[in-house]
């Protein structure tokens, strides 16, 4: 008995960490062969604080304390709520430029000002891949579609050149391409008003995403995102992550329309009477 | 014999006389999926002076160059030095430019409709008086409430996009009335070019009883025919419009769609409002979907939404100059 456990626990890893299991026989496929990513999504990290390795801390807006940093006054009352959980990354060190990394500590040092997110702004490729929403994709044979949650953002993908972006964009022009079983999307056509993260980490409007969705199990795949931007970055750079399928049977993407729970935010202090 | 045959089988298998067969998604279901447009000019209630349902072809042409007058108009070249106007001109607010309303009527079963609502027969909604009231209050506020961001319209909100545009139901506005449509086994989205606005409907799925903005969507096929059913209404959305036709539904409303393509390049677009607090009876209505080059664009309203600060700073602006 305890040896055929052990050996069905074997063969179980064998099976399961198996990439070749994974890429030829065992994924959803469309009736045309090509792999199914019809489903709602959603990555298990810390990515949307921080794209790079990070410990914990209290606060994503900060101000000098006797023995440190203490969390600023506007957010000191969200108590444990508004610290930051640790990640171990989903890139290493980013390479800016010189101006470019005080220009992302900047950032850092004014979030509640600075960062999109908190205006609600879409949040740009490939942020929106890991904010701490659910998003959906739909996809046939002539379609590749991305609902996201989180602001009501969406995403049509090309499957076939559309020629250059005729306008920088929020979330940019994307054009998806088949090399094997892995989707390699390309985004052009950004704008320089989206961030990477909460921490100030930044991109200019020569950005250039390469992204590539590969499944490593019927109900994982793995994200690559590669990141091309000679205006602020010395050289190109790659974050990575897994990205889970919500298997509940009623899984589904809700309205966080959150246009509206930002106009005391930004439209509060033209109120009539405003105090 | 054989050449009546013959005869009887060419004219069944002719397109003119074939009856459109709908091409099927891999998922074997009917396809939808491209991008469409309802752009028409057809109002969605009848005017006074129309008297049917339908009209000439002689009388569509008349109708057609009289509304589409103003295009010619507005192309005139502006003075670029010409003041500031001394009163406001909503008419001003936009030239053709900015303006794809459609230049037809809109045709559906070969008829060339006078209103898209096709039930009541008279082409009317029908109101009750409480919906006329609440209606009245709306349009106050949104023609002199400027005291509070929530007094806008959803769609000067970016919330959701002008007058119905995502609907349900969906209807015709000023601009930007593109759709596309994705479908997968389980799912039809509608993209709405306005807004950004994903429909997601479940096929043969439970409602999910959460008000949302658009609602909550499902779907079936009743054979080639998409049927959507929508309930749970966010209350902010209760007061929309298609171009100068404005109504409030309540969020008890049920609005049911039908969706059926009668040809490579057209979508019969059917709706339904079932709302007894505020219509006496249900009101129905017909909008052909007609093929549309793509692509759609990004509609970022909130990214850029520099009309409501205005909007409010200008009112605030005001009561500090009367005060003085």
């Amino acid at each position: 008995m305890f040896i055929s456990e052990r050996l069905f626990l074997v063969v179980c890893f064998i099976f399961c960490t198996s990439h070749s299991f994974a890429d030829n026989n065992n994924i959803p496929r469309l009736p045309n062969g090509k792999p199914d990513f019809n489903g709602v999504w959603q990555v298990l990290n810390t990515a949307n604080y921080n794209i790079e390795p990070h410990a914990a801390s209290s606060a994503m807006s900060l101000k000098d304390g006797p023995y440190g940093s203490l969390p600023s006054d506007e957010v000191v009352s969200l108590g444990a709520v508004g610290s930051i959980p640790a990640g171990v990354g989903v890139t290493d060190k980013i390479p800016y430029q010189e101006w470019a990394l005080r220009k992302r500590e900047e950032n850092k040092n004014n979030w509640l000002d600075r960062d999109p997110e908190i205006k609600c702004y879409l949040p740009g490729t490939p942020r929106a891949t890991y904010m701490p929403f659910p998003f959906q994709i739909i996809q046939s044979e002539q379609a590749f579609f991305f609902a996201y949650e989180y602001a009501g953002a969406t995403r049509n993908v090309f499957l076939s050149d559309p020629g250059p972006a005729p306008i920088d964009s929020w979330m940019g022009q994307s054009y998806g391409q088949w090399e094997g079983d892995t989707f390699v999307i390309e985004v052009t056509g950004n704008n320089d008003q989206t961030w990477f993260d909460r921490s100030g980490n930044f991109h200019s409007d020569a950005l250039h995403v390469e992204e590539r969705y590969t499944y490593k199990h019927p109900n994982l795949i793995r994200y690559e995102a590669t990141i091309t931007d000679e205006k602020v970055f010395t050289r190109p750079w790659k974050m990575s992550m897994n990205i889970y399928r919500r298997q509940a049977e009623d899984a589904q993407i809700l309205q966080f329309k959150c246009v509206e729970f930002v106009e005391e935010l930004i439209y509060g202090h033209l109120r009539r009477n405003h105090e | 014999m054989n050449r009546l045959l013959l005869l009887l089988i060419l004219l069944y298998t002719h397109p003119a006389y074939a009856e459109y067969k709908t091409p099927e998604t891999i998922f074997d279901q009917p396809d939808l999926q491209g991008i469409w447009s309802n752009a028409t000019i057809t109002p969605l209630e009848r005017p006074y002076n129309a008297k049917e349902s339908s009209i000439s072809k002689h009388d569509a042409q008349a109708w057609e160059q009289q509304a589409n007058a103003y295009i010619s108009i507005s192309e005139q070249p502006i003075d670029p030095d010409a003041p500031a106007p001394k009163t406001a001109d909503p008419a001003k607010g936009y030239e053709s430019f900015w303006v794809d309303r459609g230049t037809n009527l809109a045709i559906v079963n070969g008829a060339i409709r006078t209103s898209l609502i096709s039930y009541p027969s008279n082409g009317k909604i029908p109101y009750r008086s409480s919906a006329q009231s609440k209606l009245q209050i709306f349009l106050s506020r949104f023609i002199s409430g400027f005291d509070h961001p929530e007094q806008r319209s959803p769609g000067e909100r970016c919330i959701v996009g002008y007058g119905s545009s995502g609907g349900p139901p969906m209807l015709p506005v000023l601009y930007n009335n593109h759709i596309q449509i994705i479908q997968n086994k389980d799912h039809v989205l509608i993209h709405v070019e306005m807004n950004h606005d994903a429909r997601i409907i479940r096929l043969n799925a439970p409602h999910t009883p959460l008000p949302a903005w658009l609602g909550n969507s499902i779907g079936i096929w009743e054979d080639e025919t998409l049927v959507v059913t929508t309930k749970h209404f966010a209350k902010g959305q209760d007061c929309r419009a298609s171009m100068t036709h404005w109504f409030c539904m309540s969020e008890n409303a049920t609005v049911t769609e039908r969706f059926t393509r009668i040809s490579d390049s057209q979508i019969l677009y059917e709706f339904e409002i079932d709302d007894p607090e505020s219509f006496s009876d249900v009101w129905k209505g017909e909008i052909p979907l007609n093929a549309a080059e793509g692509p759609i664009y990004e509609y970022a309203c909130h990214e850029g939404n520099y009309g409501m600060k205005n909007i409010l700073s200008g009112a605030r602006q005001q009561e500090a100059e009367l005060k003085q």
